[in-house]
């Protein structure tokens, strides 16, 4: 049912079902979504997502702006996977318009990405459990995410909103001081996921409330075009760097983690399981950085996308983004059409959050993870 | 029966996970406190940090090294720079200031960004072909209206000049000058 419908003064309501609005508390906070419930008591009997809240046109603006222009707006499309956005949107355009990468750039790129990652992942663990009411672990990951912005910060120059890869390269090469700290996260990281693994992962009240609860099975997952961390819980092993490699993926020896269960508890893992992953990565980029320029000798300002449609997909923290443009060969792109995870991961939520209770709501939905800017665009 | 020991089992189970994570909790007490007391320390300010735009000032003339050519406005993803000047001077004729002598000395006269809608996104910074502009180490951007973000460089540099003082981020915090 629509919100008109259900405002509709007509409609009528059976003695006990009543409407509730979850959220959002004011208009210019993060992450504003808002959830039309029909509930009988605790029980949920419908669901209806209103999203575009934090609609700003995006896909109109790269109409508008020349390829270079564009560069700042996909880190505010998902501002957790800020570097990954952005190295999507120069992937896309390089492919189209045959702009070749240095290798150590795309080494990089590819460290910095996984190293966003992780820290999206972390912000999300920490938020997901504080949301289950587990405030202790929040600090912690919170901690952790500062060491990688404060490794970040250096070399990319933001510690949200990166705006890092250029046509053709990176803005900026990485030093000694950077490696040598990014080595030393990587051994403290992993002593810390041990400590979350007995923090949380353990913990009878977390596991009790996220087992079992937000079942999607395999079947759903794919027809509602899930993709991530939602799709890996439901037991369908599909990674874009694996399935269309794109970078130097490749050249890495990774696993996918996969968890069959499909409810929240497999999710989480997923996620937990796939920092180890990053951190793999990161190890073998650094042990094999190979040496050279990270930018082209004369810096790609215009860029010439020969007329023709295009289309180059990337994993982000949360899936599967996909990007196509068709250029008429102008200077702008004729239409850049983003395809963003956290949509099609928020469409199956009117059918999960059925017959579930009140309560469950916020776990389910944290575990889906969406990023509402991402959607809205 | 085996309600009630699957009850002590839930029980024993419950404890063991509590003190699994009040074991982690109690080791992190005794551990160095990782939060800096802002506002009386700060942290330092790492080279590469992108704050809101600056004029270069040339150590030799003391002035800035802009000669109003635009590439920085037309670059610019949010159209938030203007640049005013004209050419006043050709090459030679106290072309004082000018960078490469065979350039038309132009003097900048206004140089207006608004800061609040500037995305840090480096393209001026990059395509400036003078090098006269680079990133700022001011982080604290807080104001009562939108006009205070819009600001003139080259007057503020000149009146920071005249004072004979550097924009308020470039001085060290108190826990740079207590390492020092
Ligand atoms: S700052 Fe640089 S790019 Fe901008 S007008 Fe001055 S010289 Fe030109
Ligand atoms: S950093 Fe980017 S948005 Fe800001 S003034 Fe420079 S070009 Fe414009």
């Amino acid at each position: 049912m629509t919100p008109q419908a259900m405002l509709d003064p007509t409609h009528t309501l059976s003695e006990d079902t009543f409407y509730l609005n979850m959220g959002p508390q004011h208009p210019s906070t993060h992450g504003v979504l808002r959830l039309l419930l029909r509930l009988s008591g605790e029980r949920i009997l419908e669901c209806d997502p209103v999203l575009g809240y934090s609609h700003r046109g995006q896909e109109h603006i790269a109409q508008n702006k020349t390829y270079l222009q564009f560069l700042p707006y996909p880190g505010r499309m998902d501002y957790l996977s800020a570097l990954m956005f952005n190295h999507a949107h120069c992937l896309a355009v390089e492919k189209a318009a045959g702009i070749a990468v240095p290798e150590r750039a795309e080494y990089i790129r590819v460290i910095c990405a996984e190293l966003n990652r992780i820290s999206s992942h972390l912000l999300w663990l920490g938020a997901y459990l504080m949301d289950l009411g587990a405030f202790t672990p929040f600090l912690y990951c919170f901690d952790d995410r500062e060491d990688i912005m404060d490794l970040l910060l250096p070399v990319t120059g933001s510690r949200l909103t990166y705006c890092y890869s250029r046509f053709g390269g990176v803005a900026k090469d990485i030093d000694e001081t950077f490696v040598t700290g990014l080595r030393a996260f990587i051994k403290k990281l992993r002593g810390r996921l041990k400590d979350y693994d007995k923090l949380v992962n353990k913990n009878v009240i977390f596991i009790n409330r996220t087992r079992d609860v937000g079942v999607i099975s395999a079947d759903m997952a794919r027809a509602y075009g899930l993709t991530g961390p939602c799709l890996r819980g439901s037991g369908v092993a599909y990674d874009v760097r694996r399935a269309e490699p794109y970078s130097v993926y490749p050249e890495f020896a990774f696993e996918i983690p996969v968890r069959s269960g499909g409810d929240c508890l497999d999710r989480y893992m997923v996620r937990f399981l796939e920092m180890e992953q990053s951190l793999r990565i990161i190890e073998q980029a650094l042990d094999r950085l190979p040496q050279g320029p990270v930018a082209p000798a004369k810096p790609v300002r215009v860029v010439k996308v020969p007329a023709g449609d295009y289309h180059c997909v990337y994993e982000s923290a949360r899936g599967q983004v996909g990007i196509y443009l068709v250029s008429d060969g102008g200077k702008n792109p004729y239409r850049m059409k983003w395809r963003v995870p956290s949509f099609s991961n928020l469409s199956v939520l009117p059918k999960l959050l059925v017959n579930t209770l009140v309560a469950d709501t916020i776990a389910i939905l944290g575990s889906v993870d969406v990023v509402m800017p991402e959607i809205d665009r | 029966m085996s309600e009630f020991t699957r009850y002590l089992g839930r029980i024993a189970s419950g404890a063991a996970s509590l003190v699994s994570g009040m074991e982690v909790t109690i080791r992190y007490m005794f551990k160095p406190v990782v939060t800096v007391r802002y506002p009386r320390l700060r942290l330092d300010i790492p080279e590469g940090f992108r704050g809101p735009v600056e004029l270069v000032t040339d150590p030799e003339t003391g002035d800035h090294n802009c000669s109003a050519c635009g590439t920085c406005a037309r670059v610019c993803p949010s159209g938030v720079i203007s640049v005013q000047g004209g050419k006043k001077k050709a090459a030679g004729q106290d072309g004082e200031g000018a960078k490469a002598p065979e350039d038309p000395f132009v003097i900048t006269d206004s140089f207006i960004i608004d800061f609040s809608r500037c995305s840090l996104c480096g393209l001026c910074v990059e395509s400036c072909p003078r090098k006269a502009l680079r990133f700022s180490h001011m982080y604290e951007q807080c104001g009562t209206s939108r006009q205070v973000a819009v600001v003139d460089l080259v007057a503020r540099q000149k009146a920071l000049a005249a004072v004979g003082c550097e924009p308020a981020a470039s001085r060290p915090g108190p826990q740079q000058q207590a390492a020092a």
